[in-house]
């Protein structure tokens, strides 16, 4: 048996997690408990593809309809992008037009401030909204009442179900310079209203801030689990050490929910470039318009909404490719500084 | 031949024959529009009485409704057309242009000039729009907003309607100024509310301003959009001029329709613009169910005459921004064309217009119609065809009056139909100009920025399309 072999003998031993296997074994068998029984299904599993499905079928069954999901709805597409060097015919057959639909994105006149602006929005929510549900889960853990903390996590749950058309309808009520909450209380202290859906100055902090109300609370979901799932003898051994509560968040809880705080951060930027298509067109009015333009609603406007699917496909492939791009860059640099990634 | 082989020819010719009767006897025509769904039961009766009456005709047709939803139909329209899934009559509400471009779409020319009741029924803007884009039919009076307000608010006030730019501003000032809405208090409500742009105060404005239309020639005698001139800067001027003195919404651009009615309807302003005659209808309506127990009526308030002229902005006869079209692919085209045809026709727009008889409508024995209050619920999924007259009137006196006014004061703008290369262009510039004109009325932005806004729309694509326009326009 290989080293390798050997390692994933022991995973398997302290997770319990091996199915039974040889004659008779099912779904209802009871698990191999041995090192040479989990040995032999190991080696077992190396005899082919037909022997493997054999040995795990419940398993690839259970996987099945989410493969299919995926190659239906994330592979196929993916040959469909051709259409990006194509003039889209609806009677067959689509014309070969090479870079041309990529050229006429590049040259269009306002391109390159939608670029920016998708830029701009997108390093400002990662760079204010994404530590904020870590926050909001380091300081859930702290709750000790568990009722309290039951009614936290409602209240900061709900926002997530609203759409944000309703969203929007909130923030432009609550933002009115004239009868709004926020001018109000503005007024009362002595400030002049401000006009925050407007002012091309505050409508990109207006989009942080939304999208923090809207998602922190539901997003911390992950990132609390991951804290549970740090060993409470790593707290215990830090409480023999003397550490207080802000030192055990320091050094034990933090660096416990690093891989996960790594690994959703990759999968963030490979989003980078979708700064949400919905709550910027909610959002959106005839001034803020070319301050919050970002590639999605310009590709809404220009391609599917004048049937220009091919510019559409283009300008799609073209985050893809940046988006992509983002993933590896973040993924070996996240290696490299916490040695974790996503592969 | 043998007397089993006859036997087998003649029970084959026969058979083929019994298959293909019912087939020849009766068409399947497919229908996608944004106001017609199976799941409502109005709409399945609309088209069983249409089916019924083409078919006491001699036009035996079955129409089957694809349903979209109504919310996002041109996208989704795109989508199934995209897909290779083509019904023979379709209702778009935008990115037909693409799909002419195609070759999917009808020229309808030749059908309308043989139509039996298409070009009797057709607007004088309609037979503009044809001409440019004959591939869309939208058989409605153009869609000019009007301004109207309290006709009891107006009395209180003690003013005639306004007749002048100045009267106008004197009318929101006096609403500005006075209780109207009874809450002890003035000075809280505006004169004029909007929505999303100034479009709807354009319809009235522009004219009274000289903007004459989206292409206007400057003292070289070239064509220049009509945005980048010094009448609508005066315009805008006006407006700002309006909002600085609280007259009119500033907020305008962050209200959606119902947000601007509503504001209407709680008192909070006192004009507002109605986007066509059945719209200012349902103002009266609404505003009725606001205030029950008193009978308001709302007043029309006329195009202001001002130093560049009077009237309705010119309407854009490019081409129809929605409407009917055809499949060049299907191979019931006849029947397809015959279905609209019907629906400009008297019993057509019987059916359309007035609804249901004991529901929408009841007719007495000497054949005098009387609408009864479901009819409020009514829309005419079709046509408004420019030659049918309601038995009784539809329409309140104020709507007729707005109906009346988008009669008498067409005048056809001299915007055209982009082509594709030009998308982004516009696209560009559209935002630029929606950009600048708000933040010139909400006092974002000095007008001694004029020069600014006009060098950056022309950076943004402006230039080049009066490029364009000066090879179009002669």
């Amino acid at each position: 048996m290989v080293a390798k072999d050997k390692q994933r003998i022991a995973i398997a031993l302290k997770h319990g997690n091996v199915p039974a296997h040889g004659s008779g074994s099912g779904m209802g068998s009871e698990p191999t408990s041995t090192e040479s029984e989990l040995a032999s299904t190991l080696l077992a599993s190396r005899t082919g593809m037909r022997e493997k499905v054999r040995q795990w079928w419940p398993y690839y069954a259970m996987m099945a309809p989410g493969l299919l999901f995926f190659f239906i709805w994330h592979y196929v597409p993916i040959w469909e992008a051709k259409m990006a060097f194509e003039n889209v015919r609806i009677i067959p057959p689509n014309i070969w037009v090479g870079w041309k639909n990529f050229e006429v994105l590049f040259s269009s006149p306002i391109f390159y401030q939608v670029l920016a602006n998708t830029l701009i929005i997108s390093g400002m929510k990662i760079l204010f909204v994404f530590p904020v549900p870590i926050i909001v889960a380091l300081l859930l853990n702290e709750v000790r009442s568990g009722k309290l903390r039951g009614a936290v996590q409602s209240a900061i749950y709900l926002p997530h179900f609203l759409s944000w058309v309703v969203i929007a309808g909130v923030f432009i009520a609550l933002l009115s310079p004239t009868d709004g909450a926020v001018n109000q209380v503005q007024t009362a202290m002595g400030f002049e209203p401000v006009n925050y859906m407007t002012n091309t100055g505050t409508i990109r902090w207006v989009l942080v801030v939304s999208e923090i109300w809207r998602s922190a609370g539901w997003d911390s979901l992950l990132y609390l689990a991951a804290i549970f799932a740090i060993a409470p003898e790593l707290y215990e051994a830090a409480e023999m050490d003397g550490a207080n509560r802000w030192q055990k968040i320091r050094h034990v809880t933090i660096p416990g929910i690093v891989p996960t705080i790594a690994t959703l951060f990759i999968l963030n930027m490979g989003m980078f470039l979708s700064a949400d298509l919905n709550q910027i067109i909610n959002m959106q009015n005839a001034v803020n318009a070319s301050t919050i333009d970002i590639i999605d609603t310009y590709v809404y406007r220009m391609g599917l909404s004048t049937g220009e699917y091919a510019l559409a496909t283009a300008a799609g492939l073209f985050k893809a490719v940046i988006g992509m791009a983002l993933v590896l860059v973040s993924h070996f640099v996240s290696k490299r500084l916490t040695g974790k990634g996503v592969w | 031949m043998t007397l089993k082989k006859l036997l087998l020819a003649t029970t084959a010719i026969a058979a083929l024959g019994a298959m293909a009767m019912p087939a020849m006897a009766q068409t399947t025509l497919r229908l996608v529009s944004k106001d017609l769904l199976t799941t409502n039961p109005d709409d399945v009766k609309e088209i069983e009485a249409i089916e019924a009456a083409l078919k006491a005709q001699g036009t035996d047709v079955d129409i089957q409704i694809v349903d979209l939803p109504g919310s996002g139909y041109a996208d989704a329209l795109g989508v199934m057309l995209l897909s290779g899934d083509i019904p023979d009559i379709m209702y778009f509400q935008g990115g037909d242009q693409k799909m002419a471009e195609q070759g999917i779409l009808e020229d309808l020319t030749p059908w309308i000039e043989k139509s039996a009741h298409i070009k009797d029924a057709l607007w004088p803007h309609n037979v503009d729009r044809l001409a440019n884009y004959p591939y869309l039919l939208y058989v409605y009076p153009p869609r000019a907003p009007q301004p109207v307000m309290r006709k009891d608010w107006l009395d209180q006030l003690g003013l005639e309607p306004p007749q002048t730019v100045e009267e106008y501003e004197a009318l929101f000032q006096a609403i500005h100024d006075a209780d109207l809405d009874g809450d002890g208090t003035t000075g809280n409500t505006l004169g004029l509310t909007g929505y999303g742009t100034t479009a709807e105060l354009d319809s009235v404005f522009n004219q009274a301003f000289g903007v004459t239309g989206t292409w206007m020639k400057n003292a070289d005698g070239a064509w220049v959009s009509s945005r980048v001139t010094d009448a609508e800067k005066a315009k805008l001027e006006f407006y700002a001029e309006l909002a600085a003195k609280d007259l009119f919404d500033k907020e305008f651009v962050t209200n959606t329709w119902d947000v601007k009615e509503d504001k209407f309807y709680t008192g909070k302003a006192g004009v507002i613009f109605g986007s066509s005659p059945e719209v200012i209808d349902i103002y009266t309506g609404k505003m009725r169910q606001a205030h029950p127990g008193e009978e308001i009526d709302l007043a029309l308030l006329p195009a202001p005459s001002g130093p560049g002229g009077q009237g309705l902005a010119a309407v854009d006869v490019s081409k129809e921004s929605r409407g009917w079209a055809i499949s060049s692919l299907s191979e019931n085209k006849e029947a397809a064309f015959a279905v609209l045809d019907f629906m400009a026709s008297k019993e057509g727009q019987d059916i359309d217009r007035m609804g249901f008889e004991g529901v929408h409508h009841t007719t007495d024995a000497s054949g005098a119609v009387t609408y009864t209050d479901q009819i409020s619920t009514w829309y005419a999924r079709f046509f408004n065809a420019a030659n049918w007259t309601s038995p009784t009137p539809l329409l309140s006196p104020t709507a007729q009056q707005a109906l009346d006014n988008l009669k008498s004061d067409f005048t056809p703008d001299n915007a055209f139909v982009w082509p594709a290369d030009y998308a982004a262009d516009v696209d560009a510039t559209e935002q630029v100009y929606r950009s600048w004109v708000a933040k010139f009325i909400t006092g974002e932005a000095s007008f001694d920025q004029w020069d600014q806004f006009v060098s950056e729309y022309n950076a943004a694509g402006g230039s080049r399309m009066a490029e364009y326009a000066a090879t179009v326009l002669k």
